[in-house]
């Protein structure tokens, strides 16, 4: 079976809700995979890792480098074969398969594309090496440059093209053979801001409306936030937590997870009773079991004025502010907790710096992590 | 301002003393004196002519005896030789450079620094291990013994030319062809070997040009019936300088630059 028997020939399907229910686009199975390292050693690449992509998702594998995404992709798309464990594709495993006859593209980091073909033969390269005549194929590059905006570029050289016009060349080359799942390495680490920032909202439409899985791996947590479905935070080649954006930001399950993932207050705690307990002597209700934990407190989660809910106070001097145009960011050195990083909206008042300040936050705000800081 | 107007000067010295002796040799070869060729006696073809078995106005003394059906003969020997060694060793140099580079495989290094060891390797040495060697296992010394012997330390060539392409040639862009569904020998023909064809087409005019010119190796291993141009040329001078020499240095050295032009406008082309 070719990647270009999935779809009816032609166009992709409008959406998922055309598609009739069938095996999940991409499951691992306890993917394990080590390399040895130059001085003799062993490195664990991908520790136990399993992953199911529920339907036609947006999943961005995040973390830091060394942390086994890029790997972990690379098992996906059949550059690295596993030590143990399974991968299976659209129900089918592929796990001996090689890279070439597995339904699956990829964006390249550095887009990879052929610099002595045209955008044309670059974007028509899988149905070439597939054989299909040449209209169809015509036809089709110039559907796929259409759909990443680079209508009527065909005859243009690589060289002539822009970062990000090299970069939707990829993502059109990638597209082309209909894939069932879409691979992306860090495709727009290599693009400024701005351009970034668009192509982050363009992929996330464009997956949407092509209703095929994506997965993303990038380390960049504000990208992984603004596109994915859902986000896999990976640490020392396991999955430390998998879920939307908003729960792993929200109620992190770990320290790592909660770190990694924008800024964070973390303050040791004892739960006692139904309380916790900071040890300053405050302490507010919660349901978890007697025991140590450590509260999560996101800095923009603290205001001046005392919420309804309001549970903590902090008072400490102010020891920097940082005015980003919608916020101050503001470090308030406490007598207890160190230093409090806090996120204030712009036109409240501020006292200047070394002014004793209180901040409050609200019980909505509170999040226990079960995991005390080493 | 002295040191560098003297500096300027020592540059210009520098090409004098690099070019003028080779300068010489393309004046002499138009000199009419058949006596003194170090005395200009006037503008004349006949050297050229002489070589190319035409009429001229020189005496039967002045030049060599012998007819020119062995220099020519000599030329095609050394057209053959070089032709059959500069494909084979890029044929050979080539693979071996793709393995080094592409797999993974144990002693990948060793090998890589076995193969640039016979460009570094006294040829006088080269020349007698091969003689000895061909002698060993009882082969008879033909123009097969040339090409077998040039071929040793041509691949090295090719080897190391395009081994400096492939190391150009982003790996990124063999997996991206095999992501897209080609087969490892359409992603070779296909993308490997667009990238890699200036630097093979390089190692290939390299080795035809230094194979064509060799003297010192092809010298212990040619067999009597197989001489070859430089060997031929050789011989010749061995009876004296005559001025002919002058015109058949001159060709070679145009034939030679015609190559290299050659090669330099393929490689200018691919590259854009």
């Amino acid at each position: 079976m070719t990647p270009f028997d999935t779809y009816p020939a032609g166009v992709f399907p409008a959406g998922l809700q055309d598609r009739t229910p069938m095996s999940s686009p991409l499951e691992i199975l306890d993917a394990r995979k080590s390399f040895r390292t130059p001085e003799g050693g062993t490195m664990t690449a991908l520790d136990g890792i399993s992953l199911k992509l529920a339907s036609a998702e947006f999943v961005t594998l995040l973390g830091p480098s060394g942390c086994g995404k890029t790997t972990l992709l690379r098992t996906i798309s059949g550059f690295e074969t596993l030590d143990a464990g399974e991968v299976l594709i659209d129900g089918t495993a592929v796990t001996q398969m090689p890279a070439h006859r597995r339904p699956v593209n990829t964006v390249f980091q550095r887009y990879a594309l052929f610099g002595h073909m045209s955008v044309a033969r670059n974007v028509g390269y899988a149905l070439e090496i597939a054989g299909r005549d040449k209209r169809e194929i015509r036809a089709r590059v110039g559907e796929m440059l259409e759909l990443v905006g680079l209508a009527g570029m065909e005859k243009r050289a690589i060289q002539q093209l822009s970062g990000g016009q090299q970069q939707r060349v990829a993502l059109a080359r990638a597209l082309a053979a209909k894939p069932k799942l879409l691979l992306l390495d860090e495709p727009l680490s290599a693009l400024d801001k701005n351009l970034r920032q668009k192509m982050q909202q363009e992929l996330k439409a464009l997956q949407r409306e092509l209703g095929i899985g994506f997965i993303f791996v990038t380390h960049d947590q504000e990208e992984a936030l603004t596109m994915s479905d859902r986000i896999a935070v990976l640490a020392h080649g396991q999955i430390q937590q998998i879920g939307a954006p908003t729960e792993l930001y929200q109620t992190p399950a770990n320290l790592f997870t909660a770190d990694f993932l924008g800024e964070s207050n973390l303050l040791p705690v004892k739960v006692a009773a139904g309380r916790a307990g900071l040890c300053d002597g405050q302490s507010f209700a919660t349901a978890r079991p007697a025991g140590e934990a450590t509260l999560l407190l996101r800095p923009e989660a603290l205001s001046v004025t005392p919420p309804e809910d309001h549970a903590l106070s902090f008072t400490g001097t102010i020891r920097e502010t940082y005015y980003t145009g919608t916020d101050h960011q503001i470090a308030l050195e406490t007598p207890a907790h160190g230093t409090i990083h806090a996120l204030l909206r712009s036109g409240s008042a501020l006292p200047g710096l070394g002014a004793e300040m209180t901040l409050h936050a609200p019980a909505q705000g509170l999040h226990l992590i079960d995991e005390v800081a080493a | 301002m002295i040191l560098r107007r003297l500096l300027s000067l020592y540059g210009l010295l520098f090409f004098v003393f690099v070019y003028a002796p080779i300068l010489l040799v393309v004046i002499y070869s138009f000199n009419a004196n058949t006596l003194n060729m170090m005395i200009w006696d006037g503008f004349t073809l006949d050297w050229y002519r002489q070589l190319f078995g035409m009429e001229t106005s020189l005496t039967q003394s002045a030049t060599f005896v012998d007819s020119t059906d062995q220099l020519w003969g000599a030329v095609r020997t050394s057209l053959i030789v070089a032709l059959s060694t500069s494909v084979f060793s890029t044929v050979c140099g080539t693979a071996l450079a793709l393995a080094v580079a592409r797999y993974r495989f144990r002693l990948a290094r060793f090998y890589r620094t076995l193969m640039t060891l016979p460009m570094i390797m006294p040829d006088i040495v080269l020349g007698i291990a091969l003689l000895i060697f061909f002698i060993t296992i009882g082969m008879n010394l033909s123009m097969l013994t040339i090409i077998i012997g040039q071929s040793t330390f041509l691949i090295s060539y090719v080897f190391v030319t395009v081994s400096a392409r492939l190391a150009e040639v982003d790996t990124s862009v063999e997996e991206a062809s095999a992501d897209l569904g080609a087969t490892p020998a359409q992603t070779f023909r296909k993308v490997t070997l667009p990238g890699i064809a200036p630097g093979i087409l390089g190692g290939w005019l390299l080795a035809f040009i230094i194979s064509m010119d060799d003297l010192v190796i092809t010298y212990f291993i040619a067999g009597t019936g197989n001489t070859t141009l430089p060997i031929h040329i050789w011989g010749l001078l061995r009876r004296g300088i005559k001025p002919e020499i002058n015109a058949i240095a001159t060709l070679m050295l145009l034939f030679t630059l015609v190559i290299a032009a050659a090669g330099l406008y393929f490689r200018s082309r691919r590259q854009k």
